[in-house]
């Protein structure tokens, strides 16, 4: 078995099927649960288009699917050194390319199984289930490469910091910052600020990728920059999270120093 | 919806009880009954759907030249007019202004009201603006065109529920099994 695999499977393992895994899976099944209770107690949100609905659905999937792979994340890095894993795990053969893709490869699994929490909940609120399939398609094209960009980044971040709760509040804060879009309607985002904002982030490449597909009927073909965008973002993170393995905080200072 | 009904009607029955005589005009003759003309907006959608807004403005005016108009009750009906489904709607949630009342309106004054509508279920419906005053027996009303309401798919409480209290119960179930599992897997042997 590579030493990929092995630590992605033991990182997403840990998710799925230990207590604090199975918690914070609940937790997130709340936070749907209250989605979906608000939808059904007002008049008001139950008019909303079922494609506005699952959109809605969709782009809460990947915050809390971000928000998973933030933590993970830093804990995989930050949490590791504290808990004195890292350096054991840095001084095996495995190269720290391997290390890095098995850490992302468990919070690969992570966001999985946050789809896979979801799908329930797009079912029901997807009445009529014309919009089902693109929201899937745009959750998985899209969505993966948001939720590993931002859980690159937290590494990134937990290798370059030197305490975890640095490391953590740092990733939180910036997750904030790149979730704006959920809270900011399109409408409120058109002036120039806006716009540049939405050019350069990638939550909103995926968002907006959501919107186009969900509720404008667009086809997949039509999000190329969209999907550039997230993708270009992931590879960004990947090789600053890679070289954050690899290089030392100052000079002389080891990773787990 | 009842007591709302009885207390709506209390309160007018209480309006016309106690108030003061009928105005009589100048000649002596009976005051003349009001005038309802009911306008949609220009910015109406032409083929609305559930969730759309509608906006009507009405005017009120009272066309005696002589005798005021007063203790003024305007109010809003809704009625579904669909083959086998007729009825007078409860605005609920349809509309929040739902009555308006004007103390006085001068001989050939009028007012202008704006009803907005929120549509909340398909089908086929008219818009009634009615308007009363103390004296006058019979309510004058202006009538909107007929207007339809094109369905949408929309959240289905019944398919969101089992889920929204399904799986929480679920992953509940499953995490109170994975500790009562590590528990037993932890204990000491006898």
């Amino acid at each position: 078995m590579s030493p990929a695999f092995a630590i992605a499977r033991r990182e997403g393992g840990e998710l799925l099927t230990s207590p604090r895994g199975l918690a914070w899976l609940l937790a997130a099944a709340f936070a749907f649960t209250g989605f979906a209770l608000l939808l059904v107690g007002s008049t008001q949100l139950g008019l909303l288009d079922n494609a506005q609905v699952v959109y809605d659905m969709a782009g809460m999937t990947i915050a809390l699917g971000a928000l998973l792979t933030a933590v993970m994340g830093v804990d995989a890095v930050a949490g590791d050194r504290e808990r004195g894993a890292l350096l054991p795990l840095l001084a095996t053969a495995a190269p720290r390319r391997a290390i890095l893709l098995g850490k992302l490869g468990g919070q690969a699994l992570a966001w999985l199984a946050m789809v896979a929490l979801a799908l329930p909940y797009l079912w029901a609120v997807g009445s009529t289930g014309q919009n089902l399939g693109a929201a899937l398609v745009g959750l998985v094209l899209l969505g993966t490469p948001v939720a590993l960009a931002i859980g690159a980044g937290a590494m990134a971040l937990g290798a370059r910091l030197r305490s975890a709760r640095a490391a953590l509040l740092s990733a939180l804060i910036g997750l904030m910052l790149v979730a704006s879009p959920l809270a900011i309607g399109p409408s409120l985002r058109q002036s120039a600020l806006g716009r540049g904002f939405d050019a350069v982030n990638p939550f909103s490449g995926a968002v907006n990728a959501l919107d186009a597909m969900v509720i404008d009927g667009q086809a997949l073909a039509a999000q190329g920059w969209h999907l550039a965008l997230v993708f270009g973002w992931l590879a960004l993170a990947y090789g600053l999270a890679l070289r954050a393995l690899h290089a030392p905080r100052r000079p002389g200072e080891e990773i787990v120093s | 919806m009842i007591r709302r009904t009885i207390l709506a009607a209390g309160a007018l029955a209480a309006l016309f009880a106690l108030a003061p005589p009928p105005a009589r005009a100048a000649d002596g003759a009976a005051p003349a009954p009001l005038e309802v003309t009911l306008a949609p907006d220009a910015a109406n959608p032409p083929a609305p759907r559930m969730g759309d807004r509608l906006t009507y403005h009405a005017v009120i005016r009272n066309p005696s030249p002589t005798a005021e108009a007063s203790g003024v009750v305007a109010w809003l009906t809704i009625l579904r007019v669909d083959a086998g489904h007729e009825q007078a709607i409860d605005l609920e949630d349809w509309s929040a202004n739902k009555a308006l009342t004007i103390p006085a309106l001068g001989p050939g004054g009028s007012a202008r009201s704006d009803w907005s509508l929120r549509l909340i279920a398909p089908g086929t419906y008219r818009v009634l603006v009615s308007a009363a005053t103390r004296d006058a027996p019979v309510p004058a009303i202006g009538t909107g065109a007929i207007f339809s309401i094109a369905p949408k798919p929309v959240v289905e409480s019944a398919r969101v529920l089992p889920v929204a209290l399904g799986v929480p119960a679920a992953l509940a179930l499953l995490l109170v099994a994975r500790l009562f599992a590590g528990r037993r897997g932890a204990a000491p042997e006898a």
